[in-house]
């Protein structure tokens, strides 16, 4: 995992998308504040850097693939 | 290819493939990119589509993708009170989004556009403050693509939009997080009507749809809103699949042949879709009916005329926003008043608890509200004065200043 100190508002938490789960809609990446969630051709990935684990991504999920983990 | 007079259209969905039959039509040569290699799939949609709306007369609808049609919509109050809307001749389809896409993309193709397919945006190219072109990632491989014009139809999470400031990331409230299962083995009882299904406790914040699609099939979904907490979109669904006696009528039997998951703008049309050498179409533009959801139907309709305008702005040489602007200027003529109406009418039902709901309904059932006539409204609006309930009177007040009664 990487330092926290990478970002300012970083915090202890971390988005974390199920794979198996995600139907790559992209909702979490829409409402995404710091653009931390990518799409690649086929899945989505989390950029940790940018993440501050705010959670917002988790609440819009239609599948509830995404939780918050420590980092 | 050569880059002169040519147009980069990011996304080969119907916005994206609209976009660029109109920019073909006009003398201009096209390139039609997307991230994904199989244009139509995953299907993210309940895939209705209107045929006799404003502008709707001009798109061609693919017939081998049209599965049923349709000829309004049964609505279910919260207390499963139903409202009908259902015109005499058909006024919509459903269709295959897979077979639609697919050959609005073949016939963009067939027109003379390019394409390259499986091809990542990355970023905008500028030169002097003006968007010339996208860099990619394509082939393992980072390219450059140059253009006279950039056109974003990339959807909801449009990366054209982010890269030229159009639009930051959106709050919950303003988009709708969506679920769906296209089923077969269904026993709808109204084949040619969309069933769409109101209530705090079946979908906050959104609606359940069951669309008809031919042969027993039919798509069955939720959206309900970003900022919903209680349950998942999917949890939504399940729990009325099992429960709902909708549901036991209908879909006992249904198995589910397929699952969809999707995102959707809300809030209406982004304020603004035009800068130098670049525009939005499509969800990306938020190009979204703000209560039903639907988007096909601007996305073709719009994206025609974005082609259109790039191309002569091509021409022109001149592919500023302000002559780029010409296309805002079309479609909001066309679409305008029905996103400020439609936005307004989404912040009433929004605002209205389900008891208050079930009371309208009440009044409206049995109505023909088809052709609303002067003298129709006010007999409505009359039968709810009479019960004397004053969330209901202060609704009708409020749907009155929308002239909807």
């Amino acid at each position: 995992m990487p330092p926290t100190t990478t970002t300012k508002k970083s915090t202890k938490k971390l988005a974390d998308i199920d794979g198996e789960l995600c139907g790559v809609c992209q909702a979490c990446a829409t409402v995404c504040p710091v653009n931390a969630i990518e799409v690649t051709e086929s899945y989505l990935i989390v950029i940790p850097e940018k993440c501050t684990g705010c959670g917002v991504c988790v609440t819009v999920c239609p599948v509830g693939a995404i939780t918050l983990i420590e980092r | 290819m050569s880059n002169e007079n040519r147009v980069i259209v990011v996304g080969a969905g119907p916005a994206g493939s609209s976009t660029a039959m109109g920019a073909l039509r006009a003398g201009a040569a096209v390139t039609i990119i997307d991230r994904k290699t199989n244009v139509g799939i995953p299907v993210q949609c309940g895939e209705a589509i209107g045929k006799t709306g404003p502008g709707l007369a001009e798109i061609n609808v693919p017939d081998e993708s049209i599965r049923a049609s349709v000829r309004g919509f049964r609505v279910y109050s919260p207390g499963q009170i139903t409202v009908d809307y259902a015109e005499k001749e058909p006024s919509g389809y459903i269709v295959d989004r897979r077979v639609f896409d697919k050959e609005l993309f073949a016939r963009a193709t067939e027109a003379g556009a390019d394409s390259l397919l499986g091809a990542r945006v990355l970023d905008i190219t500028r030169s002097n403050g003006v968007v010339t072109g996208v860099i990619v990632r394509h082939d393992g491989r980072r390219n450059t693509l140059k253009a006279k014009v950039v056109i974003g139809a990339d959807g909801v999470n449009s990366q054209i939009a982010r890269l030229t400031g159009l639009r930051k990331s959106y709050k919950p409230a303003d988009i709708d997080s969506c679920f769906a299962y296209e089923m077969a083995n269904s026993e709808l009882e109204v084949t040619d009507l969309m069933e769409f299904l109101l209530g705090n406790e079946v979908s906050p914040r959104g609606y359940i749809w069951i669309f008809p699609k031919g042969n027993g099939r039919a798509n069955v979904g939720i959206g309900i809103g970003g900022t919903v907490k209680t349950k998942t979109a999917k949890e939504y669904l399940d729990h009325f699949l099992k429960h709902h006696d909708v549901a036991k009528r209908q879909l006992s039997q249904a198995k589910v042949i397929e699952t969809r998951v999707g995102a959707l703008p809300v809030c209406g049309p982004n304020k603004k879709n035009v800068v130098d050498g670049a525009l939005l179409v499509g969800d990306s533009a938020g190009h979204v009916h703000p209560i039903t959801g639907g988007g096909m139907g601007y996305a073709m309709v719009c994206g025609n005329i974005a082609g259109r305008v790039a191309a002569e702005c091509i021409m022109k040489e001149q592919v500023s926003a302000k002559h780029l602007q010409k296309y805002e200027d079309e479609w909001r003529k066309i679409y305008g008043s029905e996103f400020e109406q439609s936005l307004k009418l989404r912040e009433l039902i929004l605002k209205t608890d389900d008891a208050t709901l079930d009371k309208l309904a009440g009044i409206v059932t049995g109505e023909s509200i088809v052709r609303m006539t002067a003298g129709k409204k006010v007999k409505i609006f009359m039968k709810a004065m009479a019960t004397g309930d004053k969330h209901l009177i202060a609704l009708m007040n409020e749907l009155r200043k929308l002239r909807m009664v």
